[in-house]
């Protein structure tokens, strides 16, 4: 028995899936000032006359650290930065309670200039004067040597013990230094109210009887234990779209390149399907307006729903962008793009008499037709939704390249279906196929698609291992995980790849997620010689395995 | 806020030989520098994607011998692309300047083309300007090559034409390959004076330099009055280059870049992969985008130490003083050259090409037209490195070129592949008509580009 829970922003879905079964399904309003409360709510619903011992996994999509991201109300946080020479500093003056240290790390990994312990002591002094309680320390290069960002937390420990501190090179271990002080900064920002929420769930699942494994879904659209979430809070933002797309991916039998489409009351949210696998923002998700290490899937996000409202003036349609209420099918009080496809293809959803009604006193203050105002809309929306996903297509397609190969190549996103989940996709999304001239698959289900795409998700980790056998070490993104290898040129690509898969087996066992171990991929395997003088006096491997995004092992579809 | 724009393209999969300096590794640690700063973030960056050039846009400037395909690789055709893209982004106004930083490079690449010269088949910068005139109508171009060799086949390529001026300073060519680049190399009969060489002694350092470029080069660019300038990008002028003898830094690239502001910049030469390309590319980039680069320096720089790798003041200013006084005596020179030869004008040399070990011997004759740059033939004959010998005749006519000059092109053309000679291949390059031919003379096919 598995349990998938989405919060949104208006609405918390929620199903239980026994077998192939979906034994049920809840849609509840999202209380934003008590997300525990909604989810407890939607759970104890799903579960009614169900024996609790039975469940097995419980899969939550939250929006606890988007919210808390974006209204603003947020600890104070002080961020520790060793920039090192390069672009100015202003560059990475981004948040209050900054501060600039010496020392700094070349690509290569090398200290090319001392940590000065009397400043990161000064700097620590002003932090606790301030009464700010929690530190982000980030390095240039900080994921090649993560020495320096140590050596200032250890500064620190001694003399603020009661500061929380987190480190670029644990969190963020990518190349991009602005995105890892970025990426730092929020999470020790969110780490500790995330750490409440998630020991209230747990607490709160304990006290109805489930001991079931409970994992949280991230953006990157696979899941991780509750409490290995703890240490990564940020993983967690924007998991909504991404419980979409797995949805899609879990209900369509087998995509290939594919276009998703989730049209909810107010907006539409598309995202890609390529060769099977979700398309990845190629900067990261973005926070506050700043890009992050944070994978994300690439999604477009309109302002366009089933629910946004018709009006008419100048003798021009136009289609709302703040929700009034319910399509009048529905039984709300003016007519929607709902009500619009609904009286244009008899589509009889709800009470098709009440889409008309509303639609031709429309039509009439307008004075035209009942069927030109329907078409009209249709023609509005649909060229809405095409312009978006050709620009997310060109985009890709355009997306620099740094190999021969794939310059020659070329990028050509070929699809040839649509799939179409969200309560109100069943209205326009066929229409919108037939205008792309592809197929329309709208998956029963389609309106819990995002539920259950949280519930079937399987967990998801990327490791990417550098290795400079000319200075005899190897550094991977996660944890500030490193050590030595042996100096020279002897190592080739298969010990590489060895090496990484050891690592992402460590971690897999870590955040208990050993059983996938086996089904990782190797996504990046580069090999450079160094050459010094005429000959070869090392090599540099960048490899990357990963757990990609997928579906549980149990999973087997759902049948009505 | 109009950006710069950035294509960087490091040909990851692309080398010359596996220990070349001009193999995979070279701007491995510039990626590192340029991703890790976030470069691409920034909101003054606007990163394109690199594209893939012609084999037209390569014919409007090279006769490859004995075809497009036998000279160039993929990355070739992508590195030149690059180039492309840049330039409309300019044109299209959607940047306000822009970097092709590209490998491979070619400003050693001269007309004809039988091998590669100094690491480079064809010329990215050449091609570029080619294909400026033709898609916008450019005319006047300057081309600054800030190598530290000298640029011989950009120099070669617009040799006769007076609306491109092309500035090179390098190293002495006494002391560096390719042993050219004198001050008394200023251009063909009909474009005297808009080839301008400065040659360098070893040691000079940033004030060397930024002292010839504000008495000479920028003096020289705003008399010429360009349409659009090109930094030709080398970066071998830097300190720890293990091929040059310079004392350039990367912030003395990056105040190079400011003063010169170019339009577009073509990554060249430089071959310190580890201590100078990751700083003195992003120099460039900072420099173009008007970001502050003070905080820009090298690991192991010291200022006292290249400020006591000068060079005589008096060498300077000399060099100053001449180039002036033959870039604004062209106009006369011009006129004797054309009393003094009435009809044409015709001269041999011999190119060798270091890569690939090709002799080639060449015989020139332009056309004294008085209404255009003229027509210009191109005897040449080369052994390459499968041993196959070559002998081929090229008629290249320029893009603004007066109609007299373009039917004599076409008739010379056309008598040349109706009669039989010692040619294996028969060149036409019209670039007013923007058509390429090639003639197999042994075989009878007609190739038009």
């Amino acid at each position: 028995m598995l349990i998938g829970i989405d919060v949104g922003g208006t609405f918390t879905d929620g199903v239980l899936l026994t077998g192939t079964k979906v034994a049920a399904t809840v849609k509840r309003p999202t209380d934003n000032t008590d997300l525990k409360g909604t989810i407890m709510e939607v759970l104890d619903r799903l579960m009614a006359g169900q024996d609790s011992s039975r469940v097995t996994r419980v899969v939550l999509s939250t929006t606890l650290v988007t919210n808390m991201l974006a209204t603003g109300n947020l600890p104070a946080t002080a961020l520790l930065l060793l920039p090192g020479p390069g672009l100015p500093l202003e560059v990475y003056q981004l948040f209050p309670n900054t501060f600039f240290l010496p020392g700094s790390i070349d690509f290569r990994g090398r200290v090319t200039e001392p940590v000065v312990p009397a400043e990161v002591e000064s700097a620590a002094d002003q932090i606790a004067a301030r009464g700010i309680e929690k530190v982000a320390i980030a390095a240039k290069f900080s994921n090649r040597n993560s020495e320096l960002e140590r050596q200032v937390r250890d500064i620190i420990n001694r003399r603020h013990p009661n500061l929380e501190v987190v480190l670029g090179s644990d969190i963020a271990g990518q190349l991009n230094f602005r995105r890892r002080l970025v990426t730092a900064y929020f999470s020790v920002m969110t780490q500790a109210v995330w750490e409440r929420f998630i020991g209230e769930i747990a607490f709160a699942l304990a006290s109805r009887g489930i001991r079931a494994e409970v994992d949280i879904l991230k953006a990157d659209g696979g899941t991780m234990p509750l409490e290995v979430s703890g240490q990564r809070p940020c993983e967690t933002v924007f998991s909504g779209p991404a419980a979409s797309t797995m949805g899609a991916v879990a209900l369509a039998s087998n995509p290939r390149n594919s276009v998703i489409i989730d049209i909810g009351g107010t907006t539409s949210d598309i995202s890609l399907l390529i060769d099977g696998e979700p398309l990845y923002a190629s900067k990261g998700a973005k926070i506050q307006g700043h890009y992050t290490h944070i994978k994300a899937f690439s999604v477009c996000s309109l302002p366009l729903g089933g629910d946004s409202p018709l009006s008419v003036g100048d003798g021009e349609v136009r289609i709302g962008k703040t929700r009034l209420g319910e399509a009048a099918c529905f039984g709300g009080l003016a007519p929607t793009v709902t009500d619009a496809f609904n009286q244009l293809y008899g589509l009889q959803i709800g009470d098709p008499g009440l889409s008309r009604q509303a639609v031709t006193v429309l039509a009439d203050q307008a004075g035209m037709e009942a069927g030109v105002l329907c078409s009209r809309v249709e023609n509005l929306v649909i060229a809405q939704l095409q312009q978006a996903i050709t620009d997310m297509f060109r985009e890709w397609e355009e997306e620099p390249a740094y190999r021969v190969w794939e310059v020659i190549h070329g990028r050509k996103f070929d699809f040839h279906e649509i799939v179409g989940i969200g309560a109100a996709s069943a209205a326009i999304v066929p229409a919108l196929a037939r205008s792309m001239q592809v197929e329309c698959t709208i998956p029963d289900f389609a309106a819990v698609a995002n539920a259950l795409g949280a519930c079937v998700a399987r967990p998801t980790l990327t490791v990417k291992v550098h290795i400079d056998t000319q200075n005899g070490y190897w550094v991977t993104d996660q944890e500030g995980r490193g050590g030595k290898v042996k100096t020279g040129t002897k190592m080739q690509m298969e010990e590489a790849l060895n090496l990484a898969r050891r690592n992402l087996k460590e971690l897999a066992l870590d955040r208990h997620m050993q059983d996938y171990a086996d089904e990782a991929e190797f996504f990046l395997q580069e090999q450079f010689n160094v050459i010094r003088g005429w000959s070869t006096s090392g090599k540099i491997f960048d490899v990357g395995v990963q757990i990609a995004p997928g579906l549980i092992k149990d999973y087997q579809g759902v049948k009505r | 806020m109009k950006q710069t724009g950035l294509i960087f393209f490091p040909a990851f999969d692309w080398a010359i030989s596996p220990t070349h300096p001009e193999r995979e590794e070279r701007l491995l640690y510039t990626r590192d520098q340029l991703f890790e700063e976030g470069v691409m973030d920034l909101p003054q960056i606007r990163e394109y994607k690199s594209g893939l050039a012609t084999h037209k846009d390569i014919a409007r400037v090279h006769f490859c011998v004995p075809n497009v395909e036998a000279q160039i690789t993929e990355a070739h055709l992508v590195s030149a692309g690059s180039a492309l893209v840049i330039a409309d982004a300019v044109m299209n106004q959607e940047i306000k300047n822009g970097f092709a930083l590209v490998r491979p490079p070619g400003h050693h690449a001269m007309t004809v083309a039988h091998g590669n010269r100094g690491f480079c088949n064809i010329n990215n910068e050449a091609i570029m300007v080619e294909y400026l005139r033709k898609q916008y109508g450019l005319r006047k171009i300057a081309i600054v090559d800030t190598d530290v060799h000298h640029g011989d086949g950009t120099q070669e390529i617009f040799w006769h034409d007076p609306d491109i001026l092309f500035i090179s300073f390098h190293q002495d060519g006494r002391t560096l390959y390719p042993g050219s680049g004198f001050t008394d190399e200023l251009g063909g009969p009909q474009a005297y004076g808009t080839t301008i060489n400065i040659p360098l002694p070893p040691n000079t350092n940033d004030a060397g330099i930024h002292y010839v470029l504000d008495h000479l080069v920028m003096p020289l660019l705003e008399e010429f009055e360009p349409e659009l300038i090109v930094n030709s990008a080398g970066q071998d002028n830097h300190y720890s280059d293990p091929l040059a003898n310079m004392a350039f830094s990367a912030q003395g690239y990056a105040v190079l870049n400011q003063k010169l502001a170019p339009d577009i910049a073509v990554l060249e030469g430089g071959y310190s992969v580890e201590t100078a390309l990751p700083y003195v590319n992003l120099g460039i980039i900072m420099a173009m985008a008007g970001i502050d680069y003070s905080n820009l320096r090298e690991p192991d720089y010291s200022a006292a130490r290249l400020a006591k790798k000068s060079v005589s003041q008096d060498y300077f200013d000399q060099i100053i003083k001449t180039q002036m006084a033959n870039f604004r005596g062209r106009e006369a020179k011009i006129q004797d050259y054309r009393r003094r030869f009435p009809d044409d004008y015709a001269y041999s040399q011999q190119i060798y090409y270091d890569t690939d070990g090709i002799s080639e011997q060449q015989m020139v004759r332009l056309q004294m037209c008085g209404d255009c740059p003229g027509y210009r033939t191109i005897q040449s004959s080369a052994r390459h490195s499968g041993w196959e010998n070559y002998e081929v005749f090229c008629i290249s006519v320029p893009m603004y070129s007066c109609p007299k000059c373009q039917e004599e092109g076409q008739r010379i053309y056309d008598e040349m592949i109706g009669k039989p000679g010692p040619f294996d291949y028969i060149y036409l390059q019209d670039r007013a008509h923007d058509v390429y031919r090639s003639m197999n003379t042994g075989r009878k096919v007609e190739t038009v580009l």
